[in-house]
């Protein structure tokens, strides 16, 4: 059936508006919420969806959540079919009927107009915690989904406008920091109503059949935008593989992207077997993982909705670490197993991009690939339990382009709005201090277009009632780079966790170590589980960078001694890798010539592959 | 008609060529990895390497045979196959 004509300045204002929706249902979310994980490292998502659960309007925040929020939509559509009502809002955070792991709660909500379902509206953040073996959320130590806390498949936390108080209480009787958690679901409650009342004026302005009509034509829109796009893209076949560590074993996360007319296939056949670790994810999370990337590299000029989904297919393999099985353990796979298929689908993205001609320029080395996503938690200066996230895992890298450098501690693809706290911040949470937090050297792959620096920063107990504090460390990324370069490029440089263990002369002296090298004390690479930071002892921590693009024999000498004067390479790599050789800090030119020349030799006297 | 592969290759008469030097390289359509230069360097041993790598994985660089341009990496253990980007031309 034709539906009412519309002229395109009415439906530019309602795409408009759409956007505006969700622009401030994330405001809401922000305000509302306690959580520096929520309002300083934006680990949230909102987004709107068709009345039959299908995205609508995706909004900023973690891309991987827009799809499976959409099947969490569905999930509630089938599970409590003829008993949604107006005002009714519901919670789903089970990894195996949509969402990304427990601790990343969906509050989904019906938007009704004249006693009709038109639309709804869904948000996540990760909360406080969510009563898994270990605080926070991420838990190292879980064997299977059971012991990862608190999982619904759909529950209704509101109905019609009331609070249902016994499921409320009963879920904060399952976490640590009730009080946090409640303020996490109350932002989540505001952000939806906000988006609902937001709607409905929408609708009440234009009329419902000119809304759905402009929305189904910007979902068309979106479809044939996407398809013209790969109609424009050669077609071919592009590889890439991720390597993930857990106490001494290896998995891989294999993606072969074929591209084909104006389809995509992203197929997972020969990534590893499901793991006994929590690094696995359900098939929704590979799928809102290949599309987090998706979004920003392919759709950056076209909305994010239902259309862009239609030309995407994946095969992901049953029982693969990318796809498994109840009752495997998932709680890290937003770190885990999503984050390499992102990286995958990144890498294979900016391949198929860089070999197009009119493309070309928007293609991007891998971003930062590797979050290290540590939570800590204990009583702080103030005597409360404590629990919460370093937000610099959010800080990131960029990857380098075709035609510039990633940007140093850049954010990330999957989350266009990712950034880190101020130190400040963290300090007035937690009983720690930190001793530095820079950008560091030699984290970014190298390339003519060199991937944007990671960096490394180091914190110790401070004015901790329990003398000291604990974390827990959900650390994949130190074994293996995962920021893959690209056209010659090196890939960023790993994680690393190191906890310092004081010398016992130490204990109770302040120290103002400026470097890893400098801080005293026994070194041990640590990466999965739960330590204690008590006393004087330190934990250091880097994160990696971007990866590069092009030969880094490339690139030009003078931005090579720019990098080291910034602190972003070291003189080693400058002629190691680079071939630049300094003189007095100058570029030595007949040096670097004769440098490189014999790099490239020794290049090819390995012989052919 | 030159026909772009990557940032360092690109297609023209059936061949895939050095985007640097214009050598033939291999057979357009397939991989191509196989017929150039390759040398291998362990992660571990680059400048900015972590205190963890794991000691095997290495970074494979595939060179022109001609130029020595790095045309292409890819992070490995030695015993996993290269990884296959083929753009049909």
């Amino acid at each position: 059936m034709k539906g009412p004509s519309m002229d395109p300045v009415t439906f530019s204002i309602i795409r408009h508006r759409l956007f505006r929706v969700v622009e401030e249902a994330v405001i809401t979310l922000k305000h509302v919420s306690g959580s520096a994980i929520t309002n300083e490292g934006h680990d949230l998502m909102v987004s709107l969806y068709q009345a039959d659960g299908s995205l609508l309007m995706g909004g900023v925040g973690f891309l991987h959540h827009l799809t499976s929020a959409a099947e969490a939509c569905k999930a509630i559509i089938r599970k409590f079919e003829g008993r949604i009502g107006e005002g009714d809002l519901f919670l789903l955070n089970d990894p195996y009927t949509a969402a990304l792991h427990t601790s990343d709660i969906y509050l989904v909500a019906p938007i009704h107009h004249g006693g009709k379902l038109v639309a709804w509206s869904a948000c996540f953040v990760h909360v406080s915690d969510i009563g898994a073996m270990n605080p926070g959320g991420f838990a190292p130590d879980a064997q299977d989904i059971f012991t990862e806390g608190f999982s619904s498949p759909g529950i209704k936390l509101v109905d019609r406008g009331e609070l249902r108080q016994d499921v409320w209480e009963t879920i904060l009787n399952m976490v640590r920091s009730p009080e946090m958690v409640a303020l996490d679901l109350r932002s989540m409650i505001a952000c939806n109503n906000v988006a609902r009342e937001r709607m409905l004026a929408l609708i009440d302005k234009y009329g419902a059949p000119i809304v759905d009509a402009a929305c189904k034509m910007l979902i068309d829109q979106s479809e044939a935008r996407l398809r013209e796009r790969l109609r424009e893209l050669p077609d071919g076949h592009w590889q890439s593989r991720q390597y993930l560590e857990v106490k001494g074993e290896i998995y891989k996360v294999l993606l072969t992207m074929t591209k084909s007319g104006d389809t995509l296939t992203f197929d997972f056949t020969g990534s590893s077997p499901q793991s006994k670790y929590s690094v696995n994810c359900s098939k929704w999370a590979s799928l809102g993982g290949l599309f987090a990337p998706l979004f920003p590299l392919l759709c950056y000029d076209i909305v994010w909705n239902e259309g862009v989904i239609k030309p995407i297919t994946m095969i992901a393999p049953e029982g693969s670490i990318v796809n498994c099985t109840r009752p495997a353990p998932v709680s890290v796979a937003t770190v885990g197993a999503i984050q390499s298929v992102n990286n995958a689908a990144c890498s294979t993205i900016g391949k198929m991009l860089a070999a197009s001609d009119k493309y070309a320029d928007e293609a991007t080395a891998v971003w930062h690939a590797n979050h290290f996503a540590i939570f800590m938690f204990g009583n702080n200066q103030r005597g409360r339990l404590a629990i919460g996230i370093l937000t610099e895992t959010f800080a990131g890298a960029g990857g380098a382009r075709t035609f510039a450098d990633g940007v140093d501690i850049g954010g990330e693809i999957p989350n266009p709005i990712s950034r880190m706290a101020n130190v400040e911040t963290i300090e007035a949470q937690f009983p720690i201090r930190y001793l530095f937090r820079r950008r560091l050297t030699d984290s970014g792959g190298p390339g003519q277009y060199r991937g944007g620096a990671g960096g490394e920063m180091a914190i110790v107990a401070h004015d901790a009632p329990d003398g000291g504090i604990h974390y827990v460390v959900s650390g994949k990324g130190t074994k293996f780079p995962q920021s893959e370069g690209l056209g010659g490029g090196y890939p960023g440089g790993v994680n690393d966790y190191v906890w310092i263990h004081a010398p016992h002369e130490m204990h109770d002296v302040d120290r103002f170590a400026q470097s890893l090298d400098t801080i005293p004390g026994d070194s041990e690479s640590i990466s999965w589980g739960v330590f204690p930071l008590m006393g004087s002892d330190a934990l250091y921590i880097r994160w990696n960078g971007g990866g590069g693009i092009g030969d880094p024999l490339e690139r030009p000498p003078e931005k090579v001694l720019a990098d080291i004067d910034a602190g972003l390479i070291s003189e080693r790599a400058a002629s190691e890798v680079y071939g630049v050789i300094q003189n007095e800090k100058t570029v030595d030119g007949a040096a670097t010539k004769t440098k490189r020349t014999s790099l490239r030799q020794a290049r090819l006297s390995s012989g052919a592959a | 008609m030159r026909k772009r592969i990557s940032a360092s290759l690109f297609a023209e008469g059936g061949q895939i060529c050095c985007a640097t030097c214009s050598r033939q390289l291999a057979p357009a359509g397939g991989s191509w990895k196989t017929k150039v230069a390759l040398s291998t360097v362990l992660v571990g041993q680059l400048p900015g390497a972590g205190t963890n790598v794991e000691t095997r994985v290495v970074l494979r660089r595939f060179c022109c045979p001609q130029c020595g341009h790095l045309l292409d990496t890819e992070t490995a253990l030695p015993e996993d196959p290269f990884l296959e980007d083929v753009v049909r031309v």
